[in-house]
């Protein structure tokens, strides 16, 4: 849905094609017990508008986004940006209606009648309009880089568009496509270790993000210690040789999936070889960074009273939330089309578009909604960070009841990002299951009947099959 | 009690639809004609204590505030439709959303603080706010100064917004007329509301061009009705004290079709009446209009209630009509 809205304001035209990747299938598993959940977009049968393939998210990195962005910007002529210039201070204009005044470090005095505070979580308009926030600190940083591996191989792999999550007790390591031979990393750790792991030589880096995705969680825990105690002299090598040898005493064979020997490319890869994502070879420089993980949520977007008037909150300076289920950029573009939105029908009726009137739209489409999902991902945060044996088995055992329910599945995908197609495909076919009432439309009425007819039918077969099969294996 | 009080609260917000400026007592729309100024002045002081805090959106006018919206967007359908109707249609499709009230004169009878007046300017049109109290004026003003899209001189010299502190009778005198005039929540409120109808009448321009009926007349009050009794006095007033007691006089009120009657008969001696027809108690869609609002609390904002919905003008309704042709009232 919020790439449609990228599309529809044709900020998507200028995004580097080449560098973005659609993610078909998702594949999450618990560090633990290796309960597993896959999502495929082709299975669900969702997201192919605009004549795409199914797909359940895009992926591309920040600076084509905001390349972009930018770009459209400066295509639509409307918006002046004031490039090289800082905001130094914001004060209220006290002798004049109190809008409020923008100090730019150029020296030049803005005068706002709408103030957006999106200038992240520590927000300098927040402050400002005195909105407090609530929320704590997750005793996690997250460490992203860009990582090169080789890619699948052609004809007897599909490339990949699939991303990957698996939850340590530490925290989730996601591993996501951008294009057949780079990939992005999100990692979150505990801080000791991502400060550890940031400082060390990338090559180690590489080794430990590939054992995260693949050794058992015991062997990980006594990497981790490793990587702490040794951190001064640690080599790579060393690192290499102690991750073989937990290999070897895990029993794990050199040409499995599981194994830090790089498949050659010779002969047939491994069958499973798609159940965890390429070895990463490489990492590209200076894309290393890492960053605390917070909870926080504004207790208000729009400023209010004598104060905060004429301003208003959005994306990261509204609200942060911990990226395991990659919800962040969604909720920070939601906001941005509500609040479009809304100063547009304020336009429309003349309505002054500082006024608290005009904005409160905005945060009665936004608030709750925002809440419901950093809820929700703070819920998940905790469930996966526990280690207790009875914790484990219920999320386990979670995980592979809702892995077979895959209405369900769709509509989990549908709301993490994917696109809207879905919902207005039901939507046009309950117009045209009202339309078939009139006499005219009979012919295609018929249509629309048989088609809704077959999607219940495909969903209780799926259903029935479902029970079948795990029936059947008992 | 409490409890029940604050669930019953957002209900009875809908009585919050304040008004603007103050005149009569006979609810009666009689023709006969009042020379007297219809400005009620116990109204007027009423007001003028309430004046500072027009602009506190969250408020004693909190609701006015929000039902603006609905009003000039009625103003703006109502124009595009006789735009579209008087076969303008190109004009019309194209300045839709934009500029629909681009260069009309437009004055706005009890503005208040300037909440209905400043959107009209916004949209274009040259706005003239009055109201019959002097602070009601000041703080307009002082609004409207604070913000410099309000305050720009155009190359014509002209001032998109302009107050001043008289009532309708005085207009009345001079020579300007108007394209479209507005008199939002203020009808309740004046002493003789057929003698403010009369003047307000008076003040729309008339057309002299072939095929082309003249300006427009638009008012939004409350319906005098056991509902609206309930909810703006019983509730907002006696009960929950969301409005100043003594803001609304119930015998004031004013129903749909007392208004559709008096303009159904001619306004002068040689005039001819603005409303030539009705079917069912209800005015031609070209001739006058009567649509219903309603303060839709799960929403938190009001809504104009579609055209002959059952019920909807019982409470807040919002009234249009036009100057037919030819008719020198």
């Amino acid at each position: 849905m919020r790439f449609n809205y990228l599309v529809d304001t044709g900020a998507w035209k200028s995004v580097e094609e080449s560098r973005v990747a659609s993610i078909e299938e998702m594949q999450v598993w618990d560090g633990l017990s290796d309960a597993r959940i896959t999502f495929n977009a082709n299975e669900a049968n969702i997201g192919h508008n605009n004549g795409q393939a199914p797909h359940m998210a895009t992926m591309t990195e920040n600076l084509n986004l905001q390349r972009a962005l930018l770009r459209s910007l400066d295509a639509s002529g409307v918006a002046e940006i004031i490039d090289n210039t800082k905001v130094s201070r914001i004060e209220k204009d006290t002798r004049n209606g109190g809008w409020p005044l923008v100090h730019t470090s150029n020296g030049e005095v803005l005068r706002a009648r709408l103030l957006v505070g999106a200038d992240g979580p520590n927000s300098p308009v927040r402050s400002y309009a005195g909105i407090e926030s609530y929320g704590w600190a997750y005793d996690t940083r997250a460490i992203v880089a860009t990582l090169n591996h080789a890619p699948r191989l052609a004809g007897l792999q599909k490339q990949s568009k699939t991303a990957y999550q698996r939850f340590l007790p530490t925290g989730p390591i996601a591993f996501l496509p951008l294009s057949p031979t780079s990939s992005s990393l999100v990692w979150s750790t505990k801080p000791t270790l991502a400060a550890a792991l940031t400082a060390t030589d990338p090559q180690a880096l590489v080794h430990m993000i590939n054992a995260a995705f693949r050794l058992p969680e015991v062997s990980i825990r006594y990497l981790h210690r490793f990587v702490l105690d040794e951190k001064q002299q640690m080599s790579s090598d060393a690192l290499l040789e102690e991750i073989r040898w937990r290999e070897r005493a895990h029993v794990i064979d050199q040409h499995s999936v599981f194994s830090s020997h790089a498949f050659d490319g010779i002969g047939i890869p491994p069958s499973d070889a798609e159940m965890l994502p390429p070895l990463v070879t490489s990492i590209q420089p200076g894309s290393v960074a890492s960053f605390p993980l917070r909870l926080s949520h504004a207790d208000s977007y729009i400023g209010e009273g004598e104060h905060g008037s004429r301003t208003a909150l959005l994306g990261d300076a509204a609200h942060t939330i911990h990226p395991l289920a990659g919800q962040g950029l969604n909720m920070g573009l939601a906001d941005a089309q509500a609040l479009a939105e809304c100063i547009q029908s304020a336009v429309l009726v003349g309505g002054d578009i500082g006024s608290r009137t005009a904005l409160l739209p905005y945060a009665r489409a936004r608030y709750f909604e925002n809440h419901k999902l950093l809820s929700a991902t703070d819920k998940l945060h905790k469930l996966y960070s526990s280690t207790f044996s009875p914790v484990v088995w219920v999320r386990s055992v979670g995980l592979e009841v809702v892995n077979e329910l895959d209405t369900l599945k769709a509509a989990i995908m549908m709301t993490a990002g994917s696109s809207s197609s879905v919902q207005k495909q039901r939507f046009d076919a309950s117009s045209w299951a009202t339309a078939a009432r009139s006499v005219e439309l009979a012919g295609s009425a018929w249509r629309a009947a048989t088609s809704v007819g077959k999607t219940v039918e495909g969903v209780l077969a799926a259903g029935l099959s479902n029970l079948l099969t795990s029936s059947g294996r008992r | 009690m409490q409890t029940l009080l604050r669930l019953s609260r957002p209900l009875l917000c809908i009585a919050r639809s304040l008004p603007r400026v103050a005149f009569a007592r006979s609810a009666k729309l009689s023709t006969a004609s009042v020379a007297a100024s219809s400005v009620n002045q116990e109204e007027i002081q009423f007001f003028s204590r309430l004046s500072s805090q027009w602009w506190d959106e969250s408020g004693e006018f909190g609701l006015l505030h929000k039902m603006n919206p609905v009003r000039v967007q009625f103003v703006k359908n109502k124009i595009f439709e006789t735009v579209h109707d008087d076969g303008f249609e190109e004009i019309a499709e194209r300045e839709k959303n934009g500029k629909i009230l681009d260069g009309l004169d437009v004055l706005d009878v009890g503005c208040g603080g300037g909440l209905l007046s400043e959107s009209l300017a916004r949209l274009g049109a040259n706005t003239l706010g009055v109201d019959a109290s002097a602070s009601n004026i000041t703080i307009a003003s002082l609004h409207a100064a604070q913000d410099p899209a309000l305050c720009r001189t155009s190359a014509l010299g002209n001032v998109p917004l302009q107050y001043r502190n008289a009532a309708a009778e005085e207009l009345v005198e001079e020579p300007k007329r108007f394209d479209v005039v507005c008199s939002m929540e203020v009808i309740e409120h004046v002493d003789n509301p057929a003698a403010f109808l009369r003047s307000c009448a008076e003040l729309v321009k008339v057309s002299y061009e072939l095929n082309s009926p003249g300006g427009h007349l638009f008012l939004s009050t409350v319906s005098r009705t056991p509902l609206a009794y309930f909810l703006t006095i019983l509730a907002a007033e006696k009960l929950l004290q969301l409005v100043e007691p003594g803001t609304h006089t119930f015998s004031k009120y004013v129903k749909p079709a007392e208004l559709i009657e008096f303009f159904q008969k001619p306004l002068g001696a040689a005039g001819r009446p603005w409303i030539s027809h009705v079917y069912d108690g209800m005015p031609v869609r070209q001739e006058a209009e009567v649509r219903g609002m309603a303060y839709l609390p799960w929403k938190g904002a009001w809504t104009l209630a579609p055209r002959g919905a059952f019920g909807s003008t019982e409470c807040n309704y919002l009234f249009w009509v036009r100057k037919p042709l030819s008719s020198r009232v």
